[in-house]
Parts: C-alpha cells; sequence; structure tokens
C-alpha cells in the first residue's frame, strides 16, 4: 500500500524534513505490518484451535472422556473469547486512521477475559503433558494418535499432540510481543501511543498473574495431598536435609516464641485461618454428633417389641403390633435409609474435603518460619542463595493462594452445612409425618378412639384399677393353696414333754418337726416327724438362718429349718380326778393358770387295740374306736394312762393303746372285733 | 425287699387319672409361655423406649455443639438457623420424653404388676406337687398295710395310715381343683387387662397427655416445616447477598 512512497527516497535530496518522513513512513509501514500479523496469525490460531477442538477431539474416541477434559480442558471457551477478540479486530480494519488506537482499547477490554480463561488451561496444562507422555509409552494408541492429527493438522509433524496443546500458550505469551512491535513503531506523540502502552503493559500483568496462578496451583497441589505413610516410610524420609530443614523452623519457632525474633502477624491470615478452623470444628462435631445418632437409631431398630403378643387375638393388641411392625420395618427404615444417604455421606465427604486446606495451613507456618529465616539473613547478609529465596518463593505463593481462595472455601463449606442441616431437619419431619398417619390411621380402628384423651386415661386408671385388683386377688389365692398341712399326730407319749417345753419356753416357740430329719454333723439332732422343739435360736453360730438351734426337751442341736412348723400346742384341761361319768363340772374347761392358746379344741384320738375295762374307773375300747382324749395322765400324774371319754362314757385307758389323728372328720368305719 | 433302694419296674401308681394330670400340664403350660412372653415384652418395651430416649438425646446433642460453635457468634444467619434448629430438637426430646412415661405407666407397670403373680403360681404348683407326693407316699403305705394279713395291730395301723391319708388326699384335691380353677381364669384375665395398655400404647404415638396441646407428631411436622421455611429464606439472603 503506502510501500511506493518509501521508494521514493532518491528523488529527494536530503532535507531532514524528508528524512524525518521517510523514517515515519517506514515506522508507519512497519507498524501496518505489525498489525497485519497480528491478524492474520489471529486468524489462523483460531482456526487451529477449531480444528483442534472439534476434529481431534472427536476422533479421539478410544479415550476415555476424563482424559480429553485434561487434555483440552477449557478450549472451548478460549475459542469463544478469542473468536470475539477477532470480531473485535476485524472490525477496527476498517477504520484506518484510528486502528491502532482502536487495537489497544480492544486488548485492554479483553485483558480480563484473557486472563481467566487461559490461567485455567496454563495451569492445566502440565497434566496434559502428562497424559501425552504417558499416550507416547503405548506405541499402538500413538500410531493412531499420529494419523488423525496428520490427517487434520499436516503442519503439526512428528510432535503431534504436544504441539497442538502448546499453542494456546505460545498465543498468549506473543500478544505481549506483538504488542511491543506495534508500539516502537508508533510515533510517542501519536494519540495512540498511550493507548498501546497501558494494553502493552497490561498483557505483560496477564502473563505475570497466569505464571503466578500456576505456581499457586503446583503449590497447592504438591502439599495438599494427603500422604497415608506407614512408620517406616516416615522414617526413611529422614535424611539430613529434612533434619536441618526442621531443625532450622524449630529454632525460629522458639525464638519467635522466646521473643527474640518478631513475629510476623498476619492479622488477615490469622482471622481467616480462624473461622476455617472454626468451620472444620463445626463440620467434626456435627460428624460425630450425627454417628452417635445414626448408633442410636440402629439400637432402637433391634429391638421389636411388636413380635410377642400374648397370644392376644384381635383387638388393640393385634393393632398395636401391626401398627409397630409397620413403623419398625417401614418408616424407621426409610428414615434411616434417607438419613445415611441424604446427611451422613455429604458430611463425610465435607469432612474429607477439609483435609486439604489443613495440611496447606500447616505448611504455610513451616514455610513461614522458612520466610521469616531467609528475611533475616538478607538484611544481615543482603543477599540469598537460590534455595532460600525458592523457600521464600513458596511461602509467598502459599499465603496467597490461601488468602485468596479461604474465604470462597469457607462460605462454601458453611452453605453446605446448612444443606446438611436443613436436609436433617426434612427427613425428621417426614418421619414424623409418617407416624402420625400410620398411628391415626391404627386409632381408628380402636374402640375408644372418639373419647378425647384426659377421660381416656381415667378410664385407663380406673381399669387398671380393677385389673389390679384382681391381679391381687390371684396372687391372694395363689398362695392361699396352702392349707398348712395339719397338725401332725403327736408321738405317743409326747404330751409331757410338750407341756414341759411349752411351759419352759411359751407357745411361740414350738414347733413340729415336718419330715423326718437325720442330722449330719456332730451338733445335729435326728427327729422323727411329728416331734415338737422348742427353738432356741433361729441361726447358727454362722449366721446361716436355715439352721435353728433347738431344744427336744432333752437335747439340744441343730435342726433345718425347712422341715420345721409352728405348732399350736393344744391346751390340756386340768385333769379331771376321779370324775367318770357326765358332771356338769367336768364339762366345763376350768381356767388354767398358765395362759394357754386359744384353741380349746379337745383332741380325738383313735383307739389303736381293743381294750376290756377292768375296773369301774376304766373304759372299753374296741379297736379303730374315735374317743376323745381328756387328760393325758391319771389322777397320780401317771402318764401310762389317760382320760377318755368314747360312747358317753368316761374311763381311763392305756396311754399306748391311743393313737392319734388329726382331723376331727367324722368317721364311721369299725372292725368287727 | 426293702433293701433296693429304687423301685425298678413298679409302674407309678396313677392316683389321679391321666386326663386331670393332662389337662392341668395344659394350662400351667399356657401360663408358662405367658409369663416368659410378659417378661420379653416387659423387657422389650423397656429397651425400646430407651432407645427412643437415647435417640432424642443425642439430637439434642447435635444442636448443642453447634450452638456452643464460636461462628454462631461471627455468623447471625448461622446463629438463628441453630437456634431454631435447637428449639425443635429441644421439643421433639421434651415429646418423647412425655411419649415415654405414659407407656411407662400404662404399659410397663401393668406388665410388671402382671408378672409378679406369676412366683405365687409357681409356689403354688410347687406345693400341689409336694401334695401329690405326699399322697402317694401315704396311698402306697395304705397299699402296703392292706396287703397284709388282717391282725388286730395292722389293722389298727391301716386305719391309723388311712386317717393320715384322708387329709392329704382331700388337701390334695382342694389344690388341684383350686388352681385348674383360677388357672384358666388367670389366662383370661390377660385379655381384659392388656386391652386398655395397647390401646393407650397406641395413642401415645399420637397424643401426648395433656389435652390443651396439640398432639405431639403433628406439633413436631408443624415445628419441622416452620424450620425449613425459615431456612429456605435465609438462604436466599445469603444467596443474593453475595457469594
Amino acid at each position: 500500500m503506502a510501500d511506493h512512497r518509501a521508494e521514493e527516497p532518491s528523488s529527494r535530496s536530503g532535507s531532514p524534513d524528508e528524512e524525518g518522513r521517510v523514517s515515519e513512513d517506514r515506522s508507519l509501514l512497519h507498524q501496518r505490518l505489525a498489525v497485519r500479523e497480528l491478524i492474520d496469525t489471529e486468524i489462523s490460531y483460531l482456526h487451529t484451535l477449531q480444528l483442534c477442538a472439534s476434529d481431534i477431539r472427536n476422533h479421539l474416541q478410544q479415550l476415555p472422556q476424563g482424559d480429553l477434559d485434561i487434555l483440552f480442558s477449557n478450549i472451548d471457551d478460549i475459542i469463544k473469547v478469542n473468536s470475539r477478540f477477532l470480531h473485535g479486530l476485524q472490525e477496527t480494519a476498517s477504520k484506518e486512521e484510528e486502528q491502532v488506537y482502536l487495537i489497544g482499547n480492544l486488548f485492554l477490554e479483553f485483558q480480563e477475559e484473557f486472563e481467566h480463561v487461559y490461567k485455567v488451561y496454563c495451569a492445566n496444562y502440565d497434566q496434559a503433558l502428562l497424559l501425552v507422555d504417558a499416550y507416547r509409552k503405548e506405541p499402538a494408541l500413538q500410531r493412531e494418535i499420529q494419523r488423525i492429527i496428520e490427517a487434520v493438522v499436516p503442519q503439526a509433524g512428528p510432535s503431534g499432540l504436544s504441539f497442538l496443546l502448546v499453542i494456546p500458550l505460545q498465543r498468549i505469551t506473543k500478544y505481549p510481543l506483538l504488542l511491543q512491535k506495534i508500539l516502537e513503531n508508533t510515533l510517542p506523540d501519536a494519540g495512540a501511543y498511550p493507548v498501546l502502552q497501558r494494553a502493552t503493559f497490561a498483557l505483560q500483568d496477564v502473563n505475570a498473574n497466569i505464571n503466578e496462578y500456576k505456581i499457586r496451583k503446583e503449590v497447592a497441589s504438591k502439599y495438599s495431598k494427603v500422604e497415608q505413610l506407614t512408620l517406616r516410610e516416615r522414617l526413611a524420609r529422614i535424611n539430613t536435609h529434612t533434619l536441618s530443614k526442621k531443625t532450622t523452623r524449630l529454632s525460629q519457632l522458639l525464638k519467635q516464641e522466646a521473643g527474640l525474633v518478631p513475629k510476623t502477624e498476619d492479622k488477615e491470615f490469622d482471622d481467616l485461618e480462624e473461622r476455617f478452623q472454626w468451620v472444620s470444628v463445626c463440620v467434626t462435631e456435627l460428624k460425630n454428633d450425627l454417628a452417635a445418632y445414626l448408633d442410636n437409631l440402629e439400637v432402637f431398630l433391634r429391638f421389636r417389641p411388636h413380635e410377642c403378643n400374648l397370644d392376644i387375638p384381635g383387638g388393640p393388641v393385634v393393632q398395636y403390633c401391626n401398627l409397630a411392625r409397620d413403623l419398625q420395618l417401614k418408616a424407621f427404615l426409610e428414615f434411616k435409609q434417607r438419613l445415611e444417604a441424604l446427611v451422613w455421606q455429604p458430611l463425610c465427604s465435607l469432612a474429607k474435603v477439609l483435609v486439604g486446606p489443613q495440611n496447606l495451613i500447616k505448611k504455610r507456618l513451616d514455610k513461614l518460619l522458612d520466610f521469616e529465616r531467609v528475611e533475616e539473613k538478607l538484611l544481615e547478609v543482603g543477599s540469598v542463595t537460590y534455595e532460600e529465596e525458592a523457600a521464600r518463593h513458596t511461602y509467598q505463593a502459599l499465603n496467597s493462594l490461601l488468602v485468596a481462595e479461604l474465604p470462597k472455601f469457607n462460605q462454601l463449606v458453611m452453605q453446605w452445612l446448612g444443606q446438611v442441616l436443613r436436609t436433617f431437619v426434612a427427613l425428621q419431619r417426614d418421619l414424623a409425618e409418617q407416624v402420625l398417619q400410620r398411628a391415626e390411621g391404627s386409632m381408628t380402628q380402636l374402640p375408644h378412639q372418639h373419647i378425647p384423651e384426659p377421660d381416656f386415661r381415667k378410664l385407663v386408671e380406673n381399669s387398671l384399677g380393677q385389673t389390679s385388683k384382681q391381679l391381687r386377688s390371684f396372687r391372694e389365692n395363689f398362695e392361699k393353696v396352702l392349707p398348712p398341712p395339719t397338725t401332725q399326730p403327736l408321738l405317743p407319749g409326747s404330751e409331757r414333754q410338750v407341756q414341759a417345753l411349752w411351759s419352759r419356753y411359751g407357745p411361740g416357740k414350738l414347733y413340729q418337726v415336718t419330715n423326718n430329719i437325720s442330722g449330719a454333723g456332730s451338733l445335729d439332732l435326728t427327729l422323727p416327724r411329728g416331734q415338737i422343739v422348742a427353738l432356741l435360736q433361729n441361726k447358727d453360730t454362722k449366721g446361716n438362718s436355715g439352721r435353728w438351734l433347738v431344744d427336744t426337751g432333752g437335747h439340744r442341736g441343730y435342726v433345718p429349718a425347712g422341715k420345721l412348723q409352728p405348732y399350736r400346742v393344744v391346751p390340756s384341761e386340768e385333769e379331771r380326778r376321779g370324775q367318770v361319768g357326765p358332771h356338769e363340772d367336768s364339762r366345763h374347761l376350768t381356767p388354767e393358770p398358765t395362759p394357754t392358746c386359744s384353741v380349746p379344741t379337745v383332741t380325738q384320738v383313735v383307739a389303736a387295740y381293743p381294750f376290756l375295762a377292768r375296773s369301774s374307773q376304766e373304759v372299753s375300747l374296741q379297736a379303730g374306736q374315735p374317743v376323745t382324749l381328756l387328760e393325758a395322765q391319771d389322777k397320780k400324774g401317771n402318764p401310762e394312762w389317760s382320760l377318755v371319754e368314747v360312747n358317753g362314757q368316761r374311763g381311763y385307758v392305756p396311754s399306748s393303746f391311743l393313737a392319734r389323728a388329726p382331723s376331727p372328720a367324722p368317721w364311721g368305719w369299725s372292725l368287727t372285733s | 425287699m426293702s433293701w433296693i433302694p429304687f423301685k425298678i419296674g413298679q409302674p407309678k401308681k396313677q392316683i389321679i387319672p391321666k386326663t386331670v394330670e393332662r389337662d392341668f400340664e395344659r394350662e400351667y403350660g399356657k401360663l408358662q409361655q405367658l409369663e416368659e412372653q410378659t417378661k420379653r415384652l416387659q423387657k422389650d418395651m423397656k429397651k425400646s423406649t430407651d432407645a427412643d430416649l437415647a435417640m432424642s438425646k443425642s439430637a439434642v446433642k447435635i444442636s448443642l455443639d453447634l450452638l456452643s460453635n464460636p461462628l454462631c457468634e461471627q455468623d447471625p444467619d448461622f446463629l438463628s438457623m441453630v437456634t431454631a434448629l435447637d428449639t425443635a430438637m429441644k421439643r421433639m426430646d421434651a415429646f418423647n420424653q412425655e411419649k415415654v412415661n405414659q407407656i411407662q405407666k400404662t404399659v410397663i407397670e401393668p406388665l410388671k404388676k402382671f408378672g409378679s403373680v406369676f412366683p405365687s403360681l409357681s409356689m403354688a404348683v410347687k406345693r400341689r406337687e409336694q401334695a401329690l407326693q405326699d399322697y402317694r407316699r401315704l396311698q402306697a403305705k395304705v397299699e402296703k398295710h392292706k396287703e397284709k394279713e388282717k391282725t388286730g395291730p395292722v389293722l389298727a395301723k391301716l386305719h391309723q395310715a388311712r386317717e393320715e391319708l384322708r387329709p392329704v388326699r382331700d388337701d390334695f384335691e382342694a389344690k388341684n381343683r383350686q388352681l385348674l380353677d383360677e388357672m384358666p381364669r388367670f389366662y383370661g384375665s390377660r385379655l381384659d387387662y392388656f386391652q386398655p395398655s395397647f390401646e393407650a400404647l397406641i395413642r401415645a404415638q399420637v397424643r401426648p397427655v395433656c389435652a390443651t396441646s396439640p398432639p405431639a407428631p403433628w406439633r413436631q411436622a408443624r415445628l419441622w416445616m416452620h424450620l425449613t421455611h425459615r431456612w429456605r429464606t435465609t438462604r436466599k439472603c445469603t444467596r443474593s447477598s453475595g457469594t
């Protein structure tokens, strides 16, 4: 276009204006060339990108989608941004004079978007490269990829994928250079100059920021990985380098604590960290509490009271069993499952997510100590080694990463937490609704459903009161199934003994042996059934209350308490001496000087053998005949004779001819003698 | 042969008819089963109510721990959310406590009372058994005396043995009859006894004791709905106030 102008230097002589004009023309030419270059390269760049994104990516079907995502990351976004940029560039082409100015403005406009979109791509680029290397190791796959690429983009050459993937990186770094070129060829006093200058600086900033972002990402991925190392592995990792690192850090920390060295206080970071700590504590506590809740739910579900129905068919019992079974197996189970899926799982994932930042924060502290030491050294010495510079840099990268991203992170975690809590509440609500629904459904079948609650309660109380009375009566009945085995027949001739014991110890202390006792130890007694003993002590020397010390009138010893039962003495009447035959007085019981038992029964005995009376004072007996024993001794106190009444007659009979019978039941058995 | 310590080959004399014995066994067997079921039900009920209470207590702990977190001071939205949750949990706990008390009164205590009759029953059965043994023994004695030749002393002894036998037999008969009477009645009484308990149990799920307050799960449901509504609006606020 303006070439012919530059070809005219020979026609003029060397006037400074002309020379100036010539150089001006030349720079203008160069400028135009640069602008053209910018636009042309942009077009071809975009074209290549589109080829990559559409044709090549679609043909690489045998790779899994995740790999494709890593390889091409956000290439689509880049294409969108750059197409708009190109469109803007092409529009400026029409405006000849102001083109450069407009280009500058365009760059400034697109600065942020470029940064935003390219930094993601650049940060991901390393991973993409790793993948490409992995593919290279598989020859078959590699050949396939090559074939596809050569078909579409022949100029890619043998480096194939990596050639294509690096193009965006190259482009974004080229922009400042292109701008620089345009700037060089623009006159300083042109209107576009300041704009261009600003644009150039802006693009340089973009590049610097992208770099920074990339470093941060690297640092984050390096330190946030949770490494599960065994103790041995950890020990193996210790070498002189790590040891020295750790010791210098420790010394720095101690110096800080001692106050020798000022601690770098970063209030902003500290606040952020504090909040992060609270958030993570919140999540951990919630997780623990929820675990406890789930455990209790588990325990609750384990018991099935609805399974035993007390053999009561029909009625509220069966309904309750059905209801409980329903609730247990459906409502609660569903609740538990939903709880686990919708509340517990997300909470666990949330807890896991917190681990990365925890590690980063810890690392940052370590690096801070390094950084401070390096700073110190810088102050003292004035220069630092390369490693120290790197350490410094790492710290700064970590710090800026954390400061930039922690607030968002905290907020996201809080939102997540809020969501979890809300889900928990919603689940509880659903459960409550279900319980209500089922219970109400069950209630409609109950007999008393229309009765309001307080009346129903009274009803229940009344009925329970009544039935408990009934129960008590049952219990008493069962306990009553024990008329005491009635007083056993006394051994003949023992009544005197009984009297003696009775007068000595009192009526309350007399016991009768219910079963034959055979004594084992030296102090134990052997007693036949029916023997009367008096209780001396109701426990033995060791305190065993099953063994009682008793007195038989002759011997003393221990007997098992279970074989004794209280004996009620039959009061003996005063002996009627010489009173045979029905006398009025003899019918009356004369009051005894000693207090008697209240049982005034006269013993009925049975004649064991027939007896013929030989005197008027004796009375005849028939074997088996019931007689009424009045006195167990005669008037002289001789126990061998007993005063009896038989058939209306009284008289003495030998005591040994008598046998005791317990009940006064009349019987009419008689034996023909 | 009296030196043989045990009688081999002699069948136990059936002094009570087989049908009676069978009836008795059947009734007593039913009651034994009932006892076991009552005990198990009581235990399970207790454990179930304990677990229920434990659940709601752990729910309260969730909200308490959340409240004690310093985030509440910083973040007012969070504080309001957690306070609402806390109120809800505490109320749920209170309902559960009421429900459990109700169940305790109307189900677990009656079960206990019912179960307390069983020891007396088993004692009574034991005594009947004892009486049966006595009866058998004395019956055997009577038989023994019967077989001997009839002399005076023997007859007297026989008579005496019969005299001893009679009250024991009557005693046994009485015990047997009483138990045979009472056991089915006791068994049948469980129907009347437990119906109101279980009815109350169902009702407890729906309505608490106090008549003035609305039923428990209904209240719960309303509370939860309140809560979720509030949180939805809060979330909208936080969303609109910026990321």
